[in-house]
């Protein structure tokens, strides 16, 4: 079925399966009075085809940022000031404009965004507005569109003629994401971003919903990026994590390495202040201080160091360096130090 | 201590005679917050717990039942004499953006019940000022820093502690917290937790913890008792620990089962449970709507989603408080005080466990 679909969509995508993402040395930033700030700086963060990843952040720490620099998206007063982002199939988005831009976007790249219940139109059916996408993207066959999208969401879950034909008041909040996910994914792109997916919905919706996103990345082949500020969220769906924080990100590399040894000291203060279901109750520990905002963030050195409690001197005028550590790459200097000793024999790194 | 008794509340939807609906957002719900004591209650949006929340702190009416304060039953009073009883019982918003006004400091948000407070005291206003500053150094803020200030120049976390402050101006015995962290940064959330424990240790106020997290509830009150939910019903309550380690009711155990599992630190639960058309599929959120349809209220309510239903979950009504399962030894250490309606109440090991590092 999806192949009848790709050339109902006119033939704008020519990569079938996976499409990889790469990005380079991204730096967005703000104007603001006090001068352009950055909220995301100098990033590298590769996305392998085929993969999972999430991306864990607090609020303002510009993984959101991230995400929409993935569709050229950052609006004004933020631009991306340097970097790459280069998707398989499509090139580097950061130079795309105009009409090639606005296929790609929905097209080959398909945005789920947060609080799906406000990216809808109140005053459309969900139908109309699936043909409004379908017109937009100069797809021939409507009625291919339709069945697609159809079939997409009676895969989840939901009785496709009845969704197509209600307003987004009469979905219930875990109804409209699906309808979300359907909208990013029905013109059949190969590139998927949600950004919060399940914020907002209930635990066992939440659970249904991960799962969705788990099946669907695994039938049609997709490259998918999570959004999340919830650590378990990412535990459940992911195959990669990369942490970010303060516009860096800190650490990144496979789900289960890091959770079940994390090595940046932000990493693991995030992950000892999560209450959990069994242990000691007191095992959760607050992270002390507050996180940046774009005002607070130092401009050189460390983003961590005002919380951190491997703080050292080096911390204050050093970008710290990004190292390979035990299978994930980690952006601390506490790490860099004595090399040669194994990471897991590190201070701190045991409980 | 504040005690409910079959606390009945169904909200009408005016309309024609086919417009008409009613929704049971509680059918006859029994507590008991125990002064100085932490409970919790559970569940999905839409169950019911946001309203009960609601009605303990008087901002909400009910249709039957009897809510007792300190042993005074509130139905036998005029809403003005009610008044003083409800002032001992502070509710505290989900939404710390919504809940200052964006227009007055920190200062005048405080002043204000300060000033009610002062006059029931007799007390003067250099009173009122040195108690604003106290009440913000108990929520952990820096007075000198946060008076002057304007909601918007504080973070979120900061802003809770706010509301929180500004909830025990009056001096109450009973803290309700209905999500009070969910809005909060994560690094953040849990400093705000241990900030409502704390307060209950120091100045002995009583926690109801309403959430959907229950590791968070575990967190706030695992000395208490926790409530489970589902569509205005009490399907399962006993202390926290128990209810979490050895659920019986199938729904708690979907509950514990749908929370994610941070694989790597910890493994799931060896009997996990996932409800049937979890997908709430074709209809509105899970329970609402049937509970709008009004559709037959006999039998188990959790019977049309419970992968373990039999015929007698749809013939016959469980009643909250039937006796503990029958396999007690699992549960004897901890079996005391926790009630369930099940007809087939088995406890089974949902809730993720730590991987024991090596």
């Amino acid at each position: 079925m999806p192949l009848a679909t790709r050339s109902a969509t006119g033939g704008t995508s020519d990569t079938p399966g996976a499409a990889g993402v790469r990005i380079r040395g991204l730096t967005v930033v703000y104007k603001t009075p006090a001068g352009e700030l950055p909220a995301v700086r100098d990033i590298n963060l590769e996305l392998p085809a085929g993969t999972v990843t999430g991306l864990v952040g607090e609020s303002g720490s510009g993984k959101s940022t991230l995400a929409l620099s993935l569709l050229n998206a950052v609006q004004p007063p933020g631009r991306i000031a340097a970097g790459q982002v280069e998707i398989d199939g499509i090139g580097d988005v950061v130079g795309l404009r105009g009409e090639r831009l606005r296929k790609v976007r929905g097209g080959q790249v398909g945005y789920v965004f947060q609080a799906a219940q406000n990216s809808l139109n109140p005053l459309k059916t969900v139908g109309k507005q699936l043909l409004d996408l379908g017109r937009s993207h100069d797809v021939d066959n409507l009625r291919a569109l339709v069945a697609e999208a159809k079939q997409l969401l009676g895969r989840m879950g939901l009785d496709g003629a009845r969704v197509l034909d209600s307003y987004q008041h009469e979905l219930s909040g875990g109804m409209r994401q699906r309808v979300g996910i359907m909208f990013a994914l029905v013109l059949n792109a190969h590139l998927v971003v949600l950004d919060e997916p399940t914020t907002a919905l209930d635990m066992i919706t939440q659970a249904n919903i991960l799962e969705i996103i788990r099946d669907i990345h695994a039938e049609r082949g997709l490259t998918t990026l999570v959004i999340t500020h919830d650590i378990g969220v990412v535990a459940e769906v992911a195959d990669r994590l990369a942490v970010m924080y303060g516009g860096q990100v800190v650490e990144q590399g496979p789900v289960r390495t890091v959770l079940g040894d994390p090595h940046h000291p932000y990493t693991r203060g995030l992950i000892r202040a999560i209450p959990r279901l069994t242990g000691g109750i007191d095992e959760a520990q607050a992270l002390p201080g507050r996180p940046p905002n774009l005002m607070t963030l130092p401009t050189q050195g460390c983003v961590f160091r005002e919380r951190c409690p491997l703080r050292m001197e080096v911390c204050e005028t050093v970008d710290p360096p990004r190292v390979h550590l035990a299978g994930r790459l980690v952006a601390c200097h506490a790490m860099t130090g004595p090399s040669d000793v194994t990471p897991t024999g590190h201070e701190g790194a045991t409980r | 201590m504040i005690s409910g008794r079959g606390i009945v509340k169904t909200f009408r939807q005016r309309g024609d005679v086919l417009g008409k609906r009613e929704v049971k957002a509680l059918r006859g719900v029994d507590f008991t917050i125990p002064r100085g004591g932490a409970i919790s209650f559970i569940g999905e949006s839409g169950c019911g717990k946001t309203t009960l929340g609601r009605i303990i702190a008087g901002l909400e009416t009910y249709d039957e039942g009897e809510l007792t304060i300190d042993g005074v039953a509130m139905s036998s009073l005029r809403p003005r004499a009610q008044q003083p009883h409800f002032r001992r019982v502070q509710l505290i918003h989900q939404d710390p953006y919504s809940a200052l006004n964006p227009t007055r400091t920190i200062h005048q948000a405080l002043h204000d019940p300060l000033k009610l407070r002062a006059r029931q005291l007799g007390a003067s206003s250099s009173w009122m000022y040195q108690r604003a500053r106290e009440l913000l150094q108990l929520v952990d803020l820096d007075p000198d820093h946060v008076l002057a200030r304007y909601p918007h120049q504080l973070s979120g976390g900061m802003r809770q502690r706010v509301v929180i402050a500004r909830s025990l101006t009056v001096d109450p015995d009973v803290l309700i917290a209905d999500e009070a962290v969910s809005m909060i940064d994560v690094s953040l959330r849990l400093g705000i937790l241990s900030l409502l424990r704390d307060l209950r240790e120091r100045l002995g106020v009583s926690l109801l913890y309403i959430t959907h997290d229950v590791a968070t509830a575990r967190y706030i009150g695992a000395d208490g008792d926790m409530y489970v939910i589902y569509r205005g019903q009490i399907i399962e309550r006993g202390p926290t620990e128990t209810v979490i380690a050895n659920p019986v009711h199938p729904y708690t155990q979907s509950l514990l089962s749908a929370i994610p599992v941070l694989y790597g630190m910890e493994q799931p639960g060896p009997e996990q449970v996932k409800p049937l058309n979890p997908a709430d599929a074709g209809t509105d959120d899970s329970g609402a709507a049937a509970a709008q349809a009004g559709i037959d209220d006999t039998g188990c309510l959790f019977a049309d989603r419970c992968p373990f239903r039999t015929d007698r979950c749809t013939a016959e009504t469980p009643v909250l408080g039937l006796a503990a399962p029958e396999h007690q030894d699992d549960v004897a250490e901890t079996g005391g005080g926790r009630v369930h309606a099940c007809f087939h109440p088995i406890p089974r090991q949902v809730a993720a466990t730590s991987v024991q590092k090596t």
